[in-house]
């Protein structure tokens, strides 16, 4: 009897705190979700209301809603009724998408293409010490508002001010250090007798890269990708100074609802806050194996 | 014939060499070429942390020249030396807090069992939470008649109504509570990384010496840990000393300055105040300070990292034999 008890301790101890973290862990998300779908009334609600009875989906037609229901809202604007709408300008969720993608995008892209490049010739001719390698770190660990004012000041000088470019730069800089050691850490797995073999066959360096390494690490350079991609798409101190009109990024897009007039709108803030963490939250799934290498640094053996 | 093989042999070493030569700078060039694009960036701050400049001049180049003013100003600011306490008390309790909670689901996740692969999503989940996302849900959350509250009142059966923001005293620990909550699994997947790729036999052999769990955790596991562990706390301390959206995002460095860190500090001086000057000068300290920390960091991670590489080589070479 006692040595059954005991059998059944550990586990239960460990499912018992288990369940409490992962009801922890989720309940901020599940209420994201839940705030999503409830009318107005039931926002500010005491006691609280933690799954809505009658769920709408007017607070996804307000922030996401295409410009028919764009143009309802302004008729019921005009009749007096839906002034509280006023301050949070319609559609612009999707322009911030549109700035959103353009730039994690481009800059993921940039990033991961030339930090695997630069991880290859890393891992094969050492083109960079190891001590150059743990100093590329420091380009992501300064805190970025350090030199945000010069940023600022120089961007405005240059007419980077507001503009995808700007963005990009600075994007690439700060994930540079990311994407190289992540690829590095594909690339040194692949054996060297693979490039030999090719040398020997008559392969260029540029050719052994594109037809023999890429093929073989082409699964760890998707998961490099989104990683960086999650790492850019949550971005927003950077966005928030760099950009104040014309490319407004989805995180600074949900910050803007904070300021308005009116008070606070949590279920649109739901809505637009489930357009943008929701892709990651299935990006990060799909590559979560991968994860831990971003930034393990060769440190975590397997 | 020899001697011309040997030729031969030099000369494809030679061309060799210079191809690699020639790949190193054609991937090394665009960096230089973008670090001499950023260079004015830091002559920008320089200029300004020496010249008295606010926006309300017209033209920036007209300021005028103090010297080391500006420094004088930043060192005799008690406000900045309060925010500088208040980013390592955050940074520090947020990376121990953080560390605990993740080392301490791994130490319960890293044998396999049923549900792990679930669990395992679940707890990624806060990390995945975009930290402007997080800080909207935090005001949600906390709000005086919010869930937290409606949760904690239905566990007690009173009916609690705690201001978790908008009191001083501990609106700070509000913070680090929710950057906890964001990051643990951070350090969560970084530790069962660590854990699970340790190798089986010291346990075994402590195991069967007669050690108990306590022992073998702190005298086995810990030790072989150490990389990992310094790895977790360095990272997760040098990103919580940078934190901004949801310190801004949530309280705007208040109420009063209780959550005024050094990027809200640094923020308000040069978004707010305007005082150009002053802020190039703090940033200046600031980045210095971060330097030598990043360094140290460096430091350290690259010590642990050749005594890994070290243990790790070791038995593949005696196995060769």
């Amino acid at each position: 009897m006692k040595r059954k008890l005991r059998k059944w301790r550990f586990p239960a101890f460990r499912y018992t705190v288990l369940i409490t973290w992962a009801l922890i862990a989720s309940f901020p998300i599940f209420w994201i979700f839940s705030t999503s779908f409830k009318p107005d009334h039931e926002w500010f609600a005491w006691p609280p209301v933690y799954w809505s009875q009658n769920a709408t989906m007017n607070n996804y037609n307000m922030v996401w809603g295409n410009p028919t229901t764009e143009k309802e809202l302004t008729q019921s604007y005009t009749s007096g009724k839906a002034v509280k709408l006023e301050s949070v300008p319609l559609n612009k969720a999707w322009v911030a998408l549109g700035n959103s993608l353009l730039t994690s995008l481009i800059a993921t892209f940039f990033s991961v293409s030339f930090g695997t490049l630069l991880a290859y010739g890393v891992s094969r001719y050492q083109i960079l010490s190891e001590v150059r390698m743990f100093q590329l770190l420091v380009l992501r660990m300064i805190p970025p508002i350090v030199i945000a004012a010069p940023i600022t000041l120089y961007y405005s000088w240059i007419h980077l001010m507001d503009s995808v470019t700007g963005l990009v730069i600075v994007y690439f800089i700060t994930t540079l250090p990311y994407s190289v050691w992540m690829t590095k850490s594909f690339i040194d797995e692949v054996p060297r007798e693979m490039e030999q073999a090719a040398e020997i066959l008559g392969a260029g360096r540029w050719q052994t890269i594109w037809e023999v390494i890429l093929p073989l690490v082409r699964s760890g350079i998707v998961a490099t990708f989104l990683f960086i991609l999650i790492l850019t798409w949550s971005e927003y101190l950077l966005s928030f100074l760099l950009s104040k009109v014309d490319v407004v990024t989805l995180p600074v897009q949900l910050s803007k609802y904070e300021g308005s007039t009116e008070g606070r709108v949590y279920g649109h803030q739901a809505a637009l806050a489930v357009g943008i963490t929701l892709p990651l939250m299935i990006i990060g799934i799909f590559i979560r194996k991968h994860l831990v290498r971003g930034f393990s640094f060769g440190m975590v053996k397997r | 014939m020899a001697t011309d093989a040997a030729v031969e042999a030099g000369n494809t070493k030679m061309s060799r060499t210079k191809g690699i030569r020639i790949f190193k700078w054609s991937l090394l060039s665009p960096l230089i070429i973008l670090a001499l694009f950023l260079l004015p960036i830091f002559a920008l701050q320089l200029y300004f942390s020496f010249h008295s400049w606010t926006i309300y001049l017209s033209t920036w180049w007209d300021a005028e020249y103090v010297g080391f003013e500006m420094f004088q100003e930043v060192f005799t600011d008690k406000r900045f030396f309060w925010a500088m306490g208040r980013s390592f008390l955050f940074a520090g309790v947020s990376t121990v807090g953080c560390f605990i909670f993740g080392l301490a689901l791994a130490l319960l996740m890293y044998r396999p069992f049923m549900g792990q692969a679930f669990f395992y999503i679940i707890f990624l989940l806060p990390m995945l939470t975009v930290p402007i996302v997080l800080t909207y849900a935090a005001d949600m959350l906390l709000y005086r008649q919010g869930p937290i509250n409606g949760i904690l009142s239905f566990i007690t059966g009173m009916d609690m109504r705690f201001t978790w923001l908008a009191n001083p005293n501990y609106a700070i620990f509000t913070i680090i509570m929710i950057e906890i909550w964001n990051w643990t699994p951070f350090t969560f997947i970084i530790m069962l990384a660590g854990l699970s790729s340790l190798p089986h036999e010291p346990v075994e052999a402590a195991r069967i010496l007669g050690a108990n769990r306590l022992q073998i955790f702190l005298e086995i596991q810990i030790p072989l840990l150490r990389p990992v562990i310094f790895l977790a706390l360095i990272l997760r301390f040098l990103e919580a000393m940078a934190e901004f959206p949801k310190t801004w995002g949530l309280l705007q460095g208040g109420p009063g300055s209780a959550t005024e860190t050094i990027p809200i500090y640094l923020y308000i001086t040069t978004w707010q105040a305007f005082d150009v000057s002053k802020g190039a000068a703090m940033s200046y300290i600031i980045m210095l300070i971060m330097i030598v920390i990043i360094f140290a960091a460096i430091r350290i991670l690259r010590h642990e990292k050749s005594s890994l590489d070290a243990l790790y080589e070791a038995p593949a070479a005696g196995e060769r034999e």
